[in-house]
């Protein structure tokens, strides 16, 4: 074919940089984790606000000191009810451990004598024998928490009067003094009380622990779902024995805390402190939420408890009223809360979808050739592996002939040659695999839709490449991850050029793409020699099939929705993508390499006037998609779709349709090979084949790419 | 708008006997006992079915309308709104004149005297499928002619009317289309929310039959809540690519389709939204369904524009296949 691309000459392609938007913003601030905390951190602030508005002096450094000192046992004990309440348990006992920790550690350091350190064992060891109590009991034998734990907490609380009434006098009248035991009581780290340092350390590590371990992954998945959590293999049981015995660790250093403090015990210590824990967990967590790991909105619930309890007894307040005033305060933030997380979900769910008006050049270059116009060339096509397979969305042959295919159910298929009457499993990937490629050495590289790059070698091992790349400037969520991979191919120097089609949306859900008819799409590179992942052009409309010129030196990627081809100068990739083809007759799918030099365009379904149209109006899409149900959303003709034959200057020279109600409708993928071409379809389940009379019938696409020499 | 209980889908149309007929649009049984369809511009007469059926009457224009009266006249309403008296030979009858009609959508003997007609108000060059779902004004009439008499309005205002029938007391009650609600002849609502866009309504021994020419789609409805995008549709878009009911369900390519009905295995699923369905619907004395016949998306017998109760056995036309359809024994299914 004589003709000729100019690439300077073609019209760039407008990508845009960035996308502004202000409901995506909206939507995917509320998509993230931490929104979940803006009511209790909102409330918070109005605490801060109230009491430094209300009473004079209370945040100066001496009564924050102060706060810090009084409030880090407190603040220990919600910690360790929050691990607790994460495995999806409650401790009830907090109160009573704490009170038997203080003890535990007086007892040793004023009646026996024993050194700082050993003290500070033996009160993590009380805690800790509580918490083994607990999670023996209500992890591994399987009683209920809240009988169990309340069941320990009164014989806890028994065995304390029992003991402390005992050993009062003893501790009361003993003069010991120790300088370790008595900087742990009331000394300042760089002005910050020790015991407050004790706080911030253990909530940094149970952060660390809820984000980062493995045991806190496992905590939090029993919280979430047991039964999902053994099924996924982890071992529930031991897992809530072992939170409950951290519980107990931590309450026994609270314990520990406060005996160094206080130097006693009264009989009323730790008496409704579980309630205090509980409230304050409640508050961060905005509900009583097993399998939630946020440190911070926990520790922000205690301190508005904390504060606004402290703030309200400085006032003068008697304690009953007190109460009466935290307990609607509480209720007031708690149904402030609830509503603000249901209606989070519902504004989340009719903002997401985000259209935007949409101009579709008009249908151009392909006059003559539309369906109706000349002869249907597919309705007389070879039909293979009819009813054998499931959405083979690319279809390659390989230099033996034989056929390779994806599938619905995550699977790469060989069709063996001559006969392409047997269906057998090459290799399973998983995902969705989509387009396929063959690099050099013959290998088979799949994008897989859900997971990424994959490739499979002739031994049939399958090898993640890449599932990953560089995050976008200015994004909110995180896109580092390649969501739906959708068509590759490979350059010269094996450098492997693929599309990430739309990373708002998953395959189920892809058409929601057209409706929103943004650049959410990106070409990524994969680099063979340094394994390393770029995206090589962000920001572009549903960048699907993607082919290697001729010559090698440029690359064609299907932009779906605006029914056109970009091209992209290899030695110059920075420089963004020119208009090759545009106003094609439907969405353009795959692209690949015809042998006359021209390239086959697979159409997956036809625009038409009405669709064309409601691309200009955004807020009836909108509207659409949250009045009506998906099933009836205005959608382009994926019911025809067929093939098109480009020379290598982008003319539309020829085009390929089945019947109106033929079973070649929704094209997505054609190679050809042999003087054949064979089509794939992403809904159908069999494999088409039409002899191509004009074409050479020794070409093959392995040996276009690679040389005849090559396998 | 759903299909449940009585109106939950079946395949009776499908499963149907069917005779093809070129281009048909309407039958009426004849005082005779004689069926009488509507082929194109002809009228063919029927004995018994599985017979050959005997030339009736020919027109210049293809017919719209065909009613009986049992005294043995014949009224037939042709394309652009013309209509004619026969006698039972086929004849035409002297004296009857010719109001000023866009069209003659249904007809209904109201004695040997005097004929009542339903005029949607939309002419032979308007695709009334496409046009009605987004035309707000409301163009029907209906009117009553005597024997060599002057026409009277009978109503006025109304939307796109269909269908003529007399309710158990005598008075008239008209089906309209795009509104899918059945009106008497003061414009009051009889019944409303039916789940198709209406076709024409014949009563029978124990209530009537309604044909639907296509299913109430929730997309069409929706849009028609956005102005904007309709004007701008009507605008720029000839009405044939104009979103709406139809009467075919073939794929074109110059046609959208809603995202469920989107092929798999290259089939169409039976449960898929599509533009065109077959649906009769059996009502009760009070207008409410009691039975239904159905031809779902993957099914040919769409449009159905007109059915009777002949010899006992339900008798359909299915303008989408071109067909007579025998439903067999009327009555609501099993």
């Amino acid at each position: 074919m004589s003709a000729q691309f100019e690439f300077a000459a073609a019209p760039k392609a407008r990508t845009p940089y960035f996308v502004v938007s202000p409901r995506r913003v909206l939507s995917e601030i509320l998509s993230k984790g931490w929104v979940e905390s803006t009511v209790p951190f909102v409330a918070f602030l109005c605490v801060i606000f109230g009491v430094g508005l209300t009473s004079h002096g209370y945040f100066t450094i001496d009564n924050l000191r102060n706060l810090a000192l009084y409030g880090s046992d407190g603040g220990l004990v919600v910690l360790a009810l929050f691990v607790v309440v994460a495995a999806g348990g409650i401790d009830l006992s907090v109160g009573s451990n704490f009170a038997m920790s203080a003890f535990a550690a007086l007892y040793c350091f004023h009646v026996l004598n024993l050194p700082v350190p050993i003290v500070l064992a033996a009160s993590l060891a009380s805690g800790a024998a509580v918490g083994v109590v607990n999670g023996a009991l209500a992890g591994l034998a399987g009683c209920g928490a809240l009988l169990t734990t309340l069941g320990t907490m009164i014989t806890v609380r028994g065995v304390y009067t029992l003991a402390s009434q005992g050993q009062l006098v003893a501790i009361s009248s003993s003069a010991r003094t120790d300088e370790v035991w008595d900087w742990i009581g009331s000394e300042r780290v760089l002005g910050v009380p020790v015991n407050f340092w004790a706080l911030i350390l253990v909530a940094v590590a149970v952060l660390v622990m809820f984000r980062q371990s493995r045991f806190g992954w496992h905590v939090l998945a029993v919280g979430g779902n047991r039964k999902a959590a053994r099924h996924g293999g982890i071992r529930v049981k031991a897992t809530i024995f072992l939170a409950y015995t951290l519980g107990g660790v931590i309450v026994g250093l609270a314990g520990f805390l406060y005996a160094a403090r206080e130097n006693a015990v009264a009989s009323d210590t730790g008496v409704g402190m579980e309630f205090f824990a509980l409230t304050a967990l409640v508050v961060g967590l905005g509900g009583f939420v097993p399998g939630r790991g946020s440190t911070v909105a926990v520790l922000i619930g205690f301190a508005t408890i904390y504060i606004l309890n402290n703030a309200l007894l400085n006032a003068g307040l008697r304690g009953d009223f007190v109460q009466l005033a935290m307990g609607a305060i509480l209720i007031v933030i708690l149904s402030i809360d609830t509503k603000f997380r249901k209606h989070k979900h519902r504004l989340l769910a009719s903002t997401y979808v985000d259209p935007v008006a949409f101009e579709v050049d008009a249908v151009a270059g392909a006059k003559g050739l539309l369906p109706g116009e000349i002869a249907a060339k597919l309705a007389g096509a070879d039909i293979l592996a009819a009813g054998l397979i499931d959405g083979p969305e690319d279809v390659i042959l390989d230099a033996d002939d034989h056929l390779f295919c994806g599938t619905r159910d995550g699977r790469l298929v060989r069709i063996a040659a001559p006969g392409y009457d047997e269906v057998e499993t090459f290799a399973q990937i998983g995902g969705r695999p989509l387009g396929l490629a063959l690099d050099r050495e013959g290998r088979i590289l799949v994008c897989v839709a859900g997971m990424g790059l994959v490739r499979v070698d002739r031994q049939r091992q399958v090898e993640l490449l890449t599932d990953q790349t560089q995050r976008s400037l200015f994004t909110i969520q995180d896109d580092t991850t390649i969501r739906m991979a959708d068509d590759l191919d490979v350059a010269p120097d094996g450098t492997i050029y693929f599309s990430d089609a739309t990373k708002r949306y998953d395959i189920e859900s892809w058409g929601l793409d057209l409706l929103e008819g943004r650049p959410n799409g990106r070409l990524l590179s994969w680099d063979p020699k340094t394994r390393k992942t770029r995206t090589v052009c962000d920001n572009l409309v549903f960048p699907n099939g993607v082919c290697l010129t001729h010559d090698g030196r440029h690359l064609l990627v299907a932009s779906t929705w605006t029914c056109s081809l970009l091209i992209f100068d290899l030695a110059d990739m920075r420089a963004g993508p020119r208009v090759f083809v545009h106003g094609l007759p439907g969405y353009p799918d795959n692209v690949n390499r015809a042998s006359d030099g021209g390239y086959w365009i697979a159409l997956a379904g036809m625009r038409n006037p009405v669709t064309d149209l409601a691309m200009r109006f955004p807020g009836v899409r909108r509207r659409m998609t949250r009045a009506v149900a998906p099933t009836h959303w205005l959608f382009g003709n994926l019911n025809i779709g067929g093939v098109l034959k480009i020379d290598a200057a982008g003319r539309v020279v020829d085009a390929y349709w089945d019947e109106p109600g033929g079973p070649l409708y929704m094209i997505t993928s054609m190679r050809e090979h042999k003087g054949a071409l064979y089509l794939g379809g992403v809904t159908n389940n069999k494999i088409g084949r039409i002899r191509l009379a004009a074409a050479d019938p020794s070409w093959t696409g392995p040996a276009s790419y690679w040389g005849k020499a090559e396998r | 708008m759903t299909l449940e209980g009585v109106l939950g889908p079946n395949n009776r149309l499908e499963e149907a006997r069917g005779v093809p007929v070129e281009a048909p649009e309407a039958v009426s049984v004849g005082a005779d006992g004689r069926l009488l369809f509507s082929s194109g511009a002809a009228v063919f007469a029927l004995r018994k079915w599985g017979e050959a059926p005997q030339a009736f009457a020919q027109f210049e224009r293809p017919v719209t309308a065909l009613c009986s009266s049992p005294g043995g006249l014949v009224a037939v309403g042709t394309l652009g709104g013309a209509l004619r008296v026969c006698d039972e030979s086929g004849l035409t009858v002297k004296g009857w004149a010719a109001p000023e009609l866009a069209a003659v959508a249904d007809a209904l003997f109201l004695s040997e005297d005097e004929l009542a007609v339903v005029d949607h108000g939309y002419t032979a060059d308007e695709p009334l499928l496409s046009v009605a779902p987004w035309d707000d004004a409301a163009r029907g009439k209906l009117v009553a002619l005597r024997r060599d008499g002057a026409p009277r309005v009978l109503a006025g205002g109304l939307h796109c009317p269909m269908g003529l029938a007399r309710d158990g007391g005598g008075a008239l009650i008209v089906t309209e289309f795009e509104r899918a609600r059945i009106v008497d002849s003061s414009g009051e609502t009889r019944q409303a929310g039916y789940p198709g866009y209406l076709g024409r309504l014949r009563k029978t021994a124990s209530g009537y039959l309604m044909t639907c020419l296509s299913r109430r789609d929730p997309l069409v409805e929706f849009l028609k809540t956005e102005k904007g995008f309709v004007d701008a549709m009507k605008a720029t878009i000839p009405p044939r690519y104009w979103i709406g009911p139809r009467i075919h369900p073939e794929f074109s390519p110059d046609f959208p389709i809603e995202l469920g009905a989107t092929r798999l295995f290259g089939a169409i699923k039976p449960w898929a939204p599509s533009f065109s369905y077959g649906l009769v619907i059996e009502l009760s004395d009070a207008l409410m369904p009691v039975g239904s016949a159905h031809s779902r998306a993957d099914g040919r017998r769409h449009a159905v524009s007109d059915a009777v109760v002949w010899n006992g056995d339900l008798v359909a036309v299915s303008k989408a296949s071109g067909e007579l359809l025998n439903l067999g024994p009327t009555g609501a299914p099993a």
